[in-house]
């Protein structure tokens, strides 16, 4: 059971509420609330297996913490009886929160209620919306269900999931809000035959769009890959000085101890990242890439083509010689530090050939104007801040796009489209000011992508900045426009 | 051109100023912290008196005493320079704020690109009269706050801002 494997006929029907008091069958007359249920208040709730899941992994969980202890004492009665009203507490806090969790789509917005005494209600306007992810954590996917991820533009919390949801409604949902979120099926612009196409699209999988695969990562090159990473460098070299200094001081059974750590570390930093990007597999529908991967835990993201916010492609020293790259994207939402598994989610491509790399970037964020790209480079005055790694940094800015490249050993190229940009600043601190440089910074949404300049020469610092708040308006502008 | 190494003077914007009470609620800020600070060592520096020799008693005391007093007068000399070093221009299309001494910084934020303003104020600064404006974008990295911007001020640029935000609103 893989997310994108085609649901049986049968599950296609988005599953009925038990408690759903709504005909089959019925297309309401009014869009509003298509086909969700009721149950006094308004809304669905996820499936009820989750609720009932939660319920006995806590009901398990709080039972053994209350009866461990009598039964380990010998307090046999006490713990007959704590063992039970254990699993009824723990089976209660499991179950409630899923019975008290609804969730509710409108023309505008998707709303998720929830809290038994503190009510929380949550608002995510379909506008808003900047990708709608499907993950499958290994015992959801046993029992085919799957989590559904929305994310919202903004600070930490921005994020909401439904969890669970049988995997071919979160397939359809997850279709229908991407739909929604691009103005499409909105029953305000498509009038009275919007209801029977909710019902379409909902409930029916004809509409799927055609996806194309356009990058697959095969097992082996993930782990050649990962193995010519710097960080696994960094771990062989501590290794090999370990067993070196041991030899020399002749004290050969340390040498196993101290290797041990080590071997961990290694096999479970290969085994994350191999398990997390396992089957990698890249596709392009109409409006956005699709990434699914993992092999106990699949996952599906979602990344519309309009909420890219900027790419970096990551060459580290050994894979630049194989002409071997990362692409890592920015998407508002997503935020810095979500890793999982040590794998994070921004990660558009694990490891690919360079020429494809660009063929994809430029397919990305379009750059129809690089001839006229205008390049500065950092002050050789700055020579002092970073002797080696100066001459490698650079600023390339045309009318689309605004790209620069730091580093010698990991080279990094970030480029940001300049309808996308945020802010622009210029910074200097005590040091820079004695040698009269400064550092331009282009600030893009919390991610992984960052563009700027260290150390320019300030008269220009300041004027590129100007500049590119220009160039971002323009660009802005005929963005709007189309 | 003549090569200028500072920031500020690259700079041929007319800058708004902050308000001069920024001046004056940071020297009482600063007072009130430094008066416990100095209060405690005194308090401190009485002690070792019981158990020091005489001569590196004093020692201590004067050491610790102009010490703080040192700050304290630096903080009083700080709280003005740091104050005429805050501007902000409203251009057509951006805002444009500068800030700091030790570290200098300009951000240019496209109106457009506004997703909040928040406007705070403490005690002191009310009592005073002022209030510093947060600008947000979706980019934490921008964060530019002005400091000391006169209440009114204050609430005129915050809805002008939002204003101009919803207007030239360009989506993420």
């Amino acid at each position: 059971m893989t997310p994108d494997s085609e649901p049986t006929p049968e599950t296609i029907r988005f599953t009925p509420d038990p408690f759903n008091k709504t005909p089959e069958g019925v297309v309401p007359t009014t869009p509003p609330n298509p086909p969700m249920g009721a149950l006094g208040g308004e809304g669905q709730r996820t499936h009820p297996l989750s609720g009932l899941v939660q319920g006995l992994l806590w009901g398990s969980g709080v039972a053994v913490a209350f009866s461990f202890s009598s039964f380990t004492n010998g307090e046999w009665l006490i713990g007959l009886i704590s063992l039970p009203a254990g699993f009824v507490i723990g089976f209660i806090a499991g179950f409630v929160p899923w019975w008290f969790t609804r969730f509710i789509i409108n023309d505008e917005e998707i709303r998720v209620e929830s809290g038994f005494i503190f009510r929380k209600s949550r608002r995510i306007p379909f506008a808003r919306l900047q990708s709608v992810d499907i993950n499958q954590p290994l015992v959801a996917r046993l029992i085919g269900m799957a989590e559904l991820t929305l994310e919202m533009a903004g600070g930490g919390d921005s994020k909401t999931q439904l969890r669970f949801l049988p995997l071919p409604d979160a397939k359809n949902l997850r279709r229908m809000l991407l739909n929604r979120a691009h103005g499409v099926g909105a029953p305000a612009t498509l009038g009275s035959d919007a209801s029977v196409d909710m019902q379409g699209t909902f409930g029916n999988d004809n509409a799927t769009t055609p996806r194309t695969v356009i990058a697959t990562v095969a097992p082996d090159r993930l782990i050649i890959g990962i193995l010519m990473t710097l960080d696994f460098a960094g771990i062989v070299i501590g290794s090999i000085a370990l067993v070196i200094t041991f030899q020399i001081f002749g004290i050969p059974f340390a040498v196993i101890g101290g290797l041990f750590p080590f071997l961990i570390g290694t096999y479970q930093m290969v085994s994350n990242r191999v398990l997390a990007q396992w089957d990698f597999t890249l596709s392009r529908g109409d409006r956005g890439l699709r990434i699914t991967r993992g092999l106990l835990n699949r996952s599906s993201q979602t990344i519309p083509f309009d909420r890219i916010q900027g790419i970096t492609m990551v060459e580290p020293y050994l894979w630049r010689k194989f002409g071997w790259v990362r692409l890592d994207v920015d998407i508002a939402g997503y935020g810095v530090s979500t890793e999982e598994n040590g794998i994070s989610e921004t990660t558009l491509i694990p490891i690919a050939d360079r020429a494809f790399a660009l063929q994809l970037i430029a397919e990305l964020v379009p750059d129809s104007d690089s001839d006229n790209a205008e390049v500065s480079a950092v002050s050789g005055r700055s020579r002092i801040f970073a002797p080696i790694g100066w001459r490698f940094r650079a600023l390339t800015r045309s009318a689309d796009t605004v790209s620069s490249t730091t580093g010698w050993v990991t080279r990094r190229t970030s480029t940001i489209p300049q309808s996308k940009i945020q802010s622009v600043a210029v910074d200097q601190g005590p040091w820079q000011r004695r040698r009269g440089l400064a550092t331009l910074t282009i600030h893009s949404p919390d991610g992984p992508v960052e563009v700027g300049l260290k150390h320019m020469n300030v008269d220009e610092a300041y004027g590129v900045a100007l500049d590119e708040a220009d160039r971002a308006r323009l660009a802005r502008s005929a963005v709007t426009r189309r | 051109m003549a090569k200028s190494k500072d920031l500020y003077s690259t700079m041929a914007e007319t800058w708004t100023p902050v308000s001069s009470q920024l001046v004056t609620g940071r020297r009482w800020t600063a007072a009130i912290w430094f008066g416990v600070v100095f209060l405690a060592t005194v308090a401190g520096s009485t002690g070792t008196w019981f158990f020091l020799p005489t001569f590196w008693a004093g020692l201590v005391t004067v050491v610790s005493l102009s010490a703080v007093v040192g700050l304290w007068v630096w903080s009083w000399i700080w709280a003005a320079r740091n104050q005429a070093s805050w501007g902000y221009v409203e251009s057509d299309e951006e805002l444009l704020v500068r800030g700091g001494l030790l570290f200098r910084r300009v951000v240019v934020v496209p109106y457009g690109r506004m997703q909040f303003v928040d406007v705070a104020a403490g005690p002191i600064a009310s009592k005073l009269g002022y209030a510093s404006v947060t600008l947000n974008t979706a980019a934490t990295a921008t964060a530019a706050t002005i400091p000391g911007v006169p209440t009114l001020e204050a609430h005129r640029l915050r809805d002008r801002l939002t204003e101009l935000g919803a207007s030239h609103d360009s989506g993420l």
